[in-house]
């Protein structure tokens, strides 16, 4: 065993269509400064394209980098605890306990609307939880978050 | 030990938290320094204005002419106290509290208004500040801390400081009192635990007498016993206001009078002067500016005019510094200032301070991680720090979350019982004591492999994590050292991460994580295997744990209870 594989019930793993959202969002960080490049070596020197060149090998080192990720990201739902694992190279997994859940906070910006997912966070006492679900399709965000809701609830042990 | 418990011998004449809004007393707004400092700046400015203009004889004799005219000096002061006043005045109007049926709220605000809530049952402190000026005239005010994020607690600023005490044992007895009608799933509400037997505030409780008589309690080497001089303690509850002398509570009930207290230890000044002194941040600060004039004299060469120079640069080297290490040994000493502990049923109560003096009681269970920490100066001596992570205690973290200012090993451990009564481990005091000051596997500790050297060359003998039934010890540092206790049952999440570094070696971190505070307990490069397997023994005992924590646990433990 190198790594943790719980073997009680299977991962679930997040949507892929949080691959083209992601990639969406990495693609318009890395055209803003495109732009400007392509202004500044249009006015100036060719030379300053070499950065264009940096740049796109940037990018798709990023999309690579998203698909990696997103297909490592997965949850779990046991009997007491949910567990987020995520991450290729600096890998983690977080196991939250229902009975420590204060609240369950479901978001999506308009990207993630848009293909349909959405973020389900689980929220701790703790601030060192870090126990987001990313990419989780839409309808079942909502069913997640009222089957860990209602977990939480039977299980609350106060603090 | 005379009778400490009739605390309360004029029923009726105690502050009661009021169920209608009421507004705080009337001289808060003058408490909080602004019209002092008000009236400072003013004769400040009056005196030493014309001195920073300068200039010219023209100017200054303008200057002076003009605040030498007596009569618009006392105007402008006086309006600017008046401003400052008016404003604090207003604050104050629309600043009310009150209790209600499952709640201590509060209002305030003019412009921006706010309604906070501080719900009893998720009650973590309650702590009676006095700020110097207030403590001068016997105010205080009253910080109700509740867990669940920013911006949740209260402070009521200010109350007479009998009547912040009378509120406190109050909200503790009935905090208790819904906690306990929660958990036998009767009505939870305000009046219901007043008019049920719930809550018998005031009255001795049950083992009492187990407090005089306690058999040796603390597990530690000597048998090491907290002193017993709680006598008096408790008797400055009844000497609060007569407010509520006009309108007394309809319901009747015994006021809540503080519970009896047992003092478990305190730190003597000697003691947190000398720790002060041996802390490795007042050496760094002092060899600042000495670093500083010998780098000088080295680039100079020794020259007449170098030593001139590093005479010079030495002074403005050391003026902040000398800043620097007197704001922090201040701290320091500040706070931890006849600090002592008590136990009383409330919980841990906690007293210190100088000038701002604090008293904090942390019900029982509410301490959700502890850390003990030794300087390397520190170690001859073998003296701990002990600070607590309390969930609710948002901003000035360090100031509240100190258990132990300095003490000796003894003094630890009794700070660790104090919280965690049964560790759950056969040997406690042995157990600890490796946890503190052993190596390696010592005491059943998991250690960390050999490979993890590339990341710790100097600290991978001290690092190791244990379990014990109740608690999770985590122990590192070469030379400070710092052991990390979570009880089982407060812990909040578990994570277990690994970078690619880590992968090759083939080891990986293992996060328990604990609520905001000075403790961030991580097991750090334990081999893969041992990580994995203490994060599954960890999430099974977390759940255990919190299956069974009571507060009639620890009662009983501590010795408070039968």
């Amino acid at each position: 065993m190198t790594w943790y594989h719980p073997d009680s019930t299977d991962w679930t793993y997040v949507s892929r269509s949080l691959i083209p959202a992601r990639i969406i969002t990495l693609w318009i960080w890395i055209a803003v400064p495109a732009i400007a490049l392509v202004v500044v070596g249009a006015l100036t020197s060719p030379w300053v394209f070499a950065g264009l060149a940096v740049l796109l090998l940037v990018g798709l080192w990023g999309s690579w980098v998203v698909v990696r990720q997103v297909t490592a990201h997965a949850w779990m739902e046991r009997e007491d605890d949910l567990v987020v694992k995520k991450g290729r190279l600096w890998r983690s997994v977080t196991v939250v306990p229902y009975g420590r859940m204060q609240y369950v906070e479901v978001s999506a910006g308009p990207l993630a609307r848009a293909f349909g997912i959405a973020t389900v966070q689980l929220h701790t006492a703790s601030p060192g939880t870090d126990a987001a679900i990313a990419g989780v399709p839409a309808e079942e965000a909502a069913r997640l978050r009222d089957r860990l809701s209602s977990r939480g609830e039977a299980q609350l042990a106060g603090l | 030990m005379n009778d400490p418990f009739v605390v309360n011998p004029q029923p009726g004449l105690v502050f009661r938290a009021p169920r209608e809004w009421t507004r705080l007393h009337p001289v808060s707004p003058l408490l909080g320094g602004w019209a002092v400092m008000g009236a400072v700046v003013a004769i400040a400015a009056y005196n030493i204005l014309p001195e920073w203009l300068g200039g010219s004889d023209a100017v200054k004799d303008t200057v002076s002419y003009i605040w030498g005219s007596i009569l618009w000096v006392a105007v402008g002061v006086l309006l600017l106290i008046g401003i400052v006043i008016a404003m604090g005045y207003a604050q104050w109007r629309v600043n009310e509290y009150r209790l209600s049926d499952t709640a201590v709220e509060e209002r305030k605000g003019i412009l921006m208004k706010q309604h906070r809530q501080a719900r009893l049952d998720r009650l973590q402190a309650v702590d009676v500040v006095q700020p110097l000026l207030a403590r001068i005239f016997g105010f205080a005010s009253l910080k109700i801390e509740v867990a669940g994020g920013a911006e949740s607690g209260i402070e009521l600023q200010f109350m007479r400081l009998g009547d912040a005490e009378a509120m406190r044992n109050e909200l503790l007895a009935l905090a208790a009192g819904v906690k306990r009608a929660k958990a036998q799933g009767l009505d939870a509400s305000v009046d219901a635990v007043v008019a049920g037997a719930g809550v018998a505030p005031g009255a001795p409780f049950p083992g009492a007498d187990a407090m005089g008589t306690q058999a040796p309690v603390v597990q530690t080497p000597d048998g090491h016993v907290p002193r017993d001089d709680s006598s008096g303690a408790a008797t400055y509850a009844a000497a609060g206001s007569l407010r509520d002398v006009a309108r007394p509570f309809e319901r009747g009930v015994a006021e809540v009078a503080e519970t009896p207290e047992r003092e478990i230890y305190h730190v003597e000044v000697k003691r947190l002067l000398m720790s002060i002194v041996l802390s490795a941040g007042f050496w760094w600060m002092l060899s600042i500016p000495v670093i500083v004039i010998i780098s000088i004299i080295v680039a100079g060469g020794g020259s007449l005019t170098a030593l001139l120079a590093a005479t010079g640069g030495g002074l403005v080297a050391i003026l902040p510094a000398v800043l620097a290490v007197g704001g922090y040994a201040w701290n320091e000493l500040n706070s931890g200032f006849n600090f002592r502990a008590a136990l009383s049923e409330d919980g841990i109560r906690l007293r210190h301070g100088l000038t701002e003096t604090r008293r904090q009681t942390l019900p029982p269970g509410r301490i959700q991680a502890v850390k003990f920490k030794q300087g390397l100066l520190w170690r001859k001596r073998d003296w701990w720090k002990v600070t607590i992570n309390v969930a609710g205690y948002q901003d000035e973290a360090e100031k509240v979350s100190t258990l132990l200012p300095v003490g000796d090993r003894q003094d630890a451990l009794t700070a660790l019982w104090m919280v965690l009564p049964d560790l759950g481990d056969p040997d406690p005091a042995g157990t600890v004591s490796l946890a503190l000051s052993g190596t390696g596997e010592d005491g059943g500790f998991t250690g960390v492999p050999q490979r993890a050297r590339l990341f710790d060359p100097l600290q991978w003998r001290n690092r190791g994590v244990r379990a014990t039934d109740r608690a999770l010890f985590i122990r590192r540092g070469w030379l400070t050292r710092e052991v990390c206790v979570v009880p089982h049952e407060r812990t909040q999440s578990l994570g277990i991460s690994q970078g690619p570094l880590q992968r090759a070696r083939h080891v990986a971190d293992v996060q328990v994580h604990s609520t905001n505070g000075p403790v961030r307990p991580v097991a750090r490069h334990l081999d893969v295997e041992d990580a994995v397997a203490l994060l599954d023994a960890q999430a099974a005992r977390a759940a255990e744990g919190r299956k069974h924590q009571t507060p009639e646990q620890w009662m009983s433990a501590v010795g408070l209870r039968d």
